[in-house]
């Protein structure tokens, strides 16, 4: 058994000791992880941002504009001192500004308008047999509208309506949910796997 | 209400469970879903030597439901020839990747830098798949060995998302989001992926909207590729304790709500 597969092996024993309660062993295979994550994290962005994408074509090639950012990137350091720390505020708008820039048409586009696109279907298909699944979409969309809909108070249809809305909500959460147990168990489960096989070559 | 049950109990008996139902060795049949079918289609139906962009967005923690979906697929990819590319949008991704990578690749024989190749880690991933579509050369000039784009010859020819059939993002969080939202929106790349199971119902919307191809998910997605593809894994050796666990569950919900009922009519009565 080589030393990966011991320690990985101990670490799930210590990571699962705190199914009993917290306790020192479980403690410190929490804390290896975050220092390592952090560790192993720093490592790759030094080495692939800072290295390969500012240093390295800055003071090794002469790409003179990449001043710009190495001089807004240190401007970050500002808010570190009272006395400094609006001089963060300039590389935050720009993050802010271009980011918002790029982000909010492509967020419009496949979030919004795409999904409305797809909403909008024939509710009757072309033989002329109703198609059940694009009028349960256009009931959820419409009443779980009406439930979100907060300027008038929830009586009559459009009460009617927000209950409907609400139900298609809780099939929602329940299907997410459930697949988000499903998730955590195999998560489990492939630890287990790890434990029972490789670690304690109890099964196959 | 007092606890009928410790919780110590549920996790032994959760324990036992597992524990058994991976000794036994039984494996269960799992019929395929039209979901997975379409992802094992499109990789079926490309031609030989198609080149695939793979994407390990994921992070350490989801190793144990990610790998047997990224095994799947892989395989799949390699088993048909085609040109891989690999790559990751999270640090903790990256090397994760890349062992899955050559784990898969030395199972059929292929060879780095000729039948595939990895480019590594690239931050910021709206950055990253935005200046992919203009050059990939100039994204990543070298792969994660270091060695020059160039000198690779699994990544002759490929200069944009024009060169690849497909990126297949490995996901157990958002970042395929922005695959389609910028890859797929703006250089009309087709995004298709292996996500875990927490993550369906995110992209749910977008398979339904056309702007996923194609998706599988989970510990179940997986058993259902490995099926499709004959090499029984990971996905194939779980599903009698994902199944077992999720009737522990059901089980346990019950009890829960028994004994609530139970304990509200005796306050009643009382």
């Amino acid at each position: 058994m080589d030393i990966g597969t011991v320690i990985a092996g101990v670490l799930t024993l210590a990571v699962l000791s705190f199914l009993y309660r917290d306790n020192p062993v479980y403690k410190m295979a929490e804390s290896l992880l975050i220092g390592v994550s952090i560790g192993y994290t720093l490592v790759v962005i030094w080495s692939s941002t800072l290295v390969d994408l500012l240093l390295r074509p800055l003071f090794l090639d002469g790409m003179l504009p990449l001043i710009i950012p190495l001089v807004l990137g240190l401007l970050m350091f500002g808010r570190f001192h009272r006395t400094t720390s609006s001089l963060s505020r300039l590389p935050i708008a720009v993050m802010i500004g271009s980011g918002a820039g790029v982000a909010i048409p492509a967020m419009l586009d496949a979030r919004t308008l795409k999904q409305l696109s797809a909403t909008v279907m024939p509710v009757v298909t072309a033989s002329g047999i109703p198609d059940l699944s694009a009028i349960v979409i256009i009931c959820g969309v419409v009443t779980t509208l009406c439930y979100f809909y907060f300027s008038r108070e929830h009586k009559g249809a459009l009460g009617s309506a927000a209950t409907v809305g609400t139900w298609f909500l809780m099939v929602f959460f329940g299907t997410t949910f459930g697949y988000t147990v499903m998730s955590r168990m195999s998560t489990f489960i492939g630890r287990m796997e790890f434990l029972l096989t490789e670690f304690l070559h109890i099964a196959n | 209400m007092n606890r009928v049950v410790s919780r110590h109990w549920i996790f032994l008996g959760l324990f036992v469970l597992v524990a058994l139902a991976m000794g036994s060795g039984i494996r269960l049949d799992t019929p395929v879903s039209d979901r997975t079918a379409e992802l094992y289609d499109f990789i079926e139906s490309l031609p030989e030597g198609s080149v695939l962009l793979v994407s390990f967005d994921h992070e350490a923690s989801s190793l144990p439901e990610i790998r047997p979906i990224g095994q799947a697929l892989l395989r799949h990819a390699f088993r048909k020839n085609h040109r891989l590319i690999g790559m990751a949008l999270l640090a903790e991704g990256t090397a994760i990747g890349y062992r899955l990578m050559q784990q898969a690749a030395a199972e059929y024989g292929k060879e780095y830098g000729k039948d595939y190749a990895y480019l590594g880690f690239k931050p910021q991933y709206i950055a990253a798949i935005l200046s992919m579509g203009e050059s990939i050369p100039a994204t990543f000039p070298k792969d994660y060995l270091g060695r020059p784009y160039e000198s690779l010859k699994a990544l002759d020819g490929v200069a944009t998302y024009a060169d690849v059939a497909g990126v297949l993002s490995i996901a157990d969080g958002s970042l395929t989001t922005h695959w389609m939202e910028y890859g797929r929106a703006r250089y009309g790349v087709r995004v298709v992926s292996g996500v875990t199971a927490a993550m369906v119902t995110t992209y749910d919307p977008y398979l339904a909207s056309g702007q996923m191809y194609a998706m599988m998910g989970g510990l179940r997605g997986a058993a259902e590729y490995e099926d499709l593809i004959a090499r029984p894994g990971g996905g194939k050796r779980g599903m009698l304790a994902q199944t077992a666990t999720h009737l522990y569950v059901i089980v346990l919900i019950g009890l829960g709500n028994l004994s609530y009922f139970l304990a509200r009519r005796k306050k009643e009565t009382s």
